[in-house]
């Protein structure tokens, strides 16, 4: 009896997760349809571009320091137990530039800009302000929805461009601080061992990052239903499909260009 | 804008960041006397719904399950085919890398990476609940009836937090690790047999595992139920409270992880 | 001679539990209609149909010889130049100032630039005595102000017609009055068709032309205020003098 409650939750949740999946495809599909031909509130865009910068830039570089330094910490011993010290750079240097600058970064994001933008809309969808622009024939998606996900693209790629090179900073630092690694060694390290292509590499996902994050984020506030408790349940499940979907997409970026 | 009303700002920035903090510190003691209290007490405590406990264990356990699953499954394949590639590139040598990455995850990315996805999925769900029930005035009511928010809301998820993100941390890293083993396997041809290798751990790596899972654990919830306790306005007010609690649960994690593994790399040196 | 907006014969439900059940108006060219009713009977929901924010399950609803119901969502947007709606919210954009609020139809669908529209807005809010605030943002105004600059937004694209959700609900007296005098003054002057929906009975007796009375999911009655102060009907007569006690079935108290 148990089972069949379990079983039956299961499959009610299995269909819940299709419908949103669905669902997030079809605002997907209409976000691209709007960009073709391309006329895009160029106001909203740059006011929402700033915005996004704005609140994220202190978040980023804080935490992009610390995963850097965390990278030295766990890999530095080692490689100093192997007495390959110029080797340091490398181990801390390549697992940020490919995975953790990108995925954590996006993390953060995520928190920061893709929760606050879903509340945004959610709020203006429960005030009935998006009734109001499309009673004056104003199409929400164009209007609201494209400058949003362009923004938050553009926005992730460069905060992911700017946090790799303080995650960088944060490894040298920390290897400097305490494990007696010089300067002049880590970046040596950095620059023989880690090429344009594992940067690259980052870039790309935090592309792909930035556009899951983003669409996830639009769709989960304009189908908010209830008042403020439904707010926040769009919050919740907005982060929650941004972290699958970092995770996931990392996953296939990673398998298919190795 | 001249540069006196710029300080000003940033002073002012500066108070309002430690008042804050130092309202999130009170909550977290209060949290942690509200638990000896409910010790003390003969009877469970006044104000604490029986098996409220046990229902945030499940709220937080048992739905994150699946997520903590497969999300740290897929990292823990990532991981490993970037660092087989790294290797393949360099020595070709695969004999360590087993040892080294469940050493890796015991100490870190296993407890690490599940709080983080923790704190986006409790963190949030927290403040969007507590939030609610703050803009609708349900907090209000509470304190006029003579119970204490503190007891009756952030205790239980406190006590449930701790213990299921030690449990979801262990699984999580046990899911890390058997993904890493396939797909060192199937991509990179490594024997299961060498990947398998426990023989680097050590009772400490362990210990540090607990101590962050715990620390972790019991930073979410407070800071999650803080920003909830602090939301205003209304529908705004809540999505404001759960922005706040996932950049701050996640933010407090990574720190938490720093200090921690600052604090072990002088304590046990080179030998981690 | 067909009238300027039709309602034939409308039924819609909500999740099973039937709202219109066959409701017909027909409002004419030019006129302040209202439409009221008590609360949850479906006076807002009927409004929505109109400019297609709702689908309706059965039945016709006919704009200027057209038929509206069944245009596609793409196809919606001449429509709603032409009728414009002021909802029970105001529904401004917290992000912009009351200019900005008003510029925005102009700049999408007038063709006009930035500063121009600027420009035009603040006429459009000095015609609801509202020029002074043109700079402030929705959030510090009142009810009453934030209500006036909804209205001048609606009117940016001079729609032929305009549908009022509550307008009065929530004001104080005085602003009550005020936005009654505003609705009836723009409409004899623009020549503009008012739908309005209401339970307020001092605009129902003050501005209206004609009064649509629904009860039970369909139009009860239809005359003009005087007709209806003077109508034998009891449920009518219950409505206007606000009785609590009477023949009239609410649902649910």
């Amino acid at each position: 009896m148990i089972g069949e409650r379990a079983l039956s939750g299961v499959g009610a949740g299995a269909i819940r997760i299709a419908e949103e999946v669905g669902g997030i495809l079809v605002l997907t599909y209409q976000v691209l349809r709007a960009l073709v031909p391309p006329r895009i509130d160029w106001r909203e865009l740059v006011k929402n571009l700033y915005k996004m910068g704005n609140k994220s830039v202190p978040i980023v570089v804080l935490t992009a320091f610390f995963a850097g330094g965390l990278m030295t910490l766990q890999t530095g011993p080692f490689v100093k137990k192997l007495g390959a010290t110029s080797l340091a750079g490398w181990g801390a240097g390549y697992a940020v530039l490919r995975e953790i600058g990108p995925i954590l970064i996006a993390l953060m994001f995520s928190g920061r800009v893709g929760a606050n933008n879903t509340a945004e809309l959610a709020t203006m969808t429960v005030t009935e302000q998006l009734d109001g622009l499309r009673a004056l024939a104003i199409d929400p998606i164009r209007f609201l929805v494209v400058p949003r996900v362009i923004a938050m693209i553009v926005m992730l790629l460069a905060l992911t461009v700017i946090g790799d090179m303080v995650a960088l900073f944060g490894a040298s630092v920390v290897g400097r601080a305490m494990l007696d690694i010089d300067w002049s060694t880590m970046y040596y390290s950095f620059s023989e061992n880690l090429r344009p292509y594992d940067f690259l590499h980052g870039v790309y996902k935090s592309i792909a990052f930035g556009g899951a994050i983003a669409v996830s984020s639009c769709y989960f506030g304009v189908t908010v239903r209830g008042g403020a408790v439904g707010v926040g349940k769009a919050v919740n499940a907005a982060v929650v499909a941004a972290a699958v979907s970092i995770m996931l997409l990392d996953f296939f970026i990673t398998y298919s260009t190795g | 804008m001249n540069p006196d009303s710029r300080i000003e700002r940033l002073g002012a920035a500066a108070v309002e960041a430690a008042r804050a903090l130092a309202e999130l510190w009170m909550v977290y003691v209060s949290t942690v006397s509200g638990i000896v209290r409910g010790f003390t007490r003969r009877r469970g405590g006044r104000g604490r719904p029986k098996g409220e406990i046990l229902r945030q264990l499940y709220a937080i356990g048992n739905k994150s399950l699946i997520f903590i699953v497969v999300t740290l499954g897929f990292i823990g394949m990532v991981m490993t085919y970037e660092a087989c590639l790294q290797l393949s590139r360099v020595t070709g040598d695969y004999s360590q890398i087993g040892s080294q990455y469940i050493r890796l995850i015991v100490t870190d990315f296993g407890p690490t990476l599940t709080a983080l996805m923790l704190a986006t999925r409790v963190g949030a769900g927290i403040a969007a609940e507590i939030g609610s029930m703050k803009v609708t005035e349900q907090i209000d009511a509470l304190r006029m009836s003579g119970v204490l928010p503190i007891d009756y809301l952030i205790v239980p998820r406190f006590l449930a937090s701790v213990v299921m993100t030690l449990m979801l941390s262990t699984l999580g890293g046990a899911v890390m690790y058997t993904a890493g083993g396939l797909t060192a396997q199937y991509s990179f041809g490594v024997n299961p047999n060498l990947f398998f290798d426990l023989s680097l751990l050590e009772f400490h790596h362990f210990g540090i595992m607990v101590v962050k899972a715990i620390a972790y654990g019991a930073a979410i919830p407070v800071v999650a139920g803080f920003c909830g306790l602090r939301a205003r306005g209304s529908s705004e007010g809540v999505g404001w409270a759960t922005t706040a609690a996932v950049i701050g649960s996640s933010f407090a994690v990574i720190m938490l992880d720093f200090i921690i593994s600052a604090t072990a790399l002088f304590l046990w040196g080179g030998d981690l | 001679m067909s009238a300027y907006i039709e309602f034939k014969d409308v039924k819609k439900s909500f999740s099973g539990k039937p709202v219109l059940r066959g409701m017909s108006l027909a409002i004419d060219k030019g006129e302040v209609m209202f439409i009221i009713g008590t609360s949850g009977v479906g006076k807002s929901v009927t409004i929505k149909h109109l400019i297609g924010l709702l689908q309706i399950d059965e039945g016709e609803i006919w704009f200027d010889g057209t038929r509206v119901d069944t245009l596609p969502e793409r196809s919606m947007a001449p429509l709603r130049k032409r009728i414009g709606m002021v909802f029970q919210s105001s529904t401004l954009f917290d992000s912009m100032t009351l200019a900005e609020n008003v510029a925005l139809p102009l700049r999408k669908h007038g063709g006009m630039r930035h500063h121009a529209a600027i420009e035009e807005a603040k006429q459009r809010l000095a015609q609801v005595y509202m020029a002074e605030y043109a700079d402030r943002y929705p959030a510090e105004l009142s009810d009453g102000m934030r209500k006036r600059a909804a209205i001048a937004r609606t009117l940016a694209l001079k729609p032929d017609v305009v549908l009022f959700d509550e307008p009065t609900t929530g004001l104080d007296p005085v602003s009550a009055r005020r936005v009654d005098r505003l609705i009836r003054e723009l409409a004899k002057t623009l020549g503009m068709t008012a739908v309005v929906v209401s339970h307020d009975p001092p605009s129902i007796f003050g501005i209206a032309d004609r009064v649509a009375f629904i009860y039970k999911g369909i139009v009860h009655v239809v005359a003009t205020p005087a007709e209806l102060r003077a109508s034998s009907d009891e449920v009518v007569q219950q409505f206007i003098n606000g009785k609590s006690s009477g023949p009239m079935e609410t649902p649910g108290f």
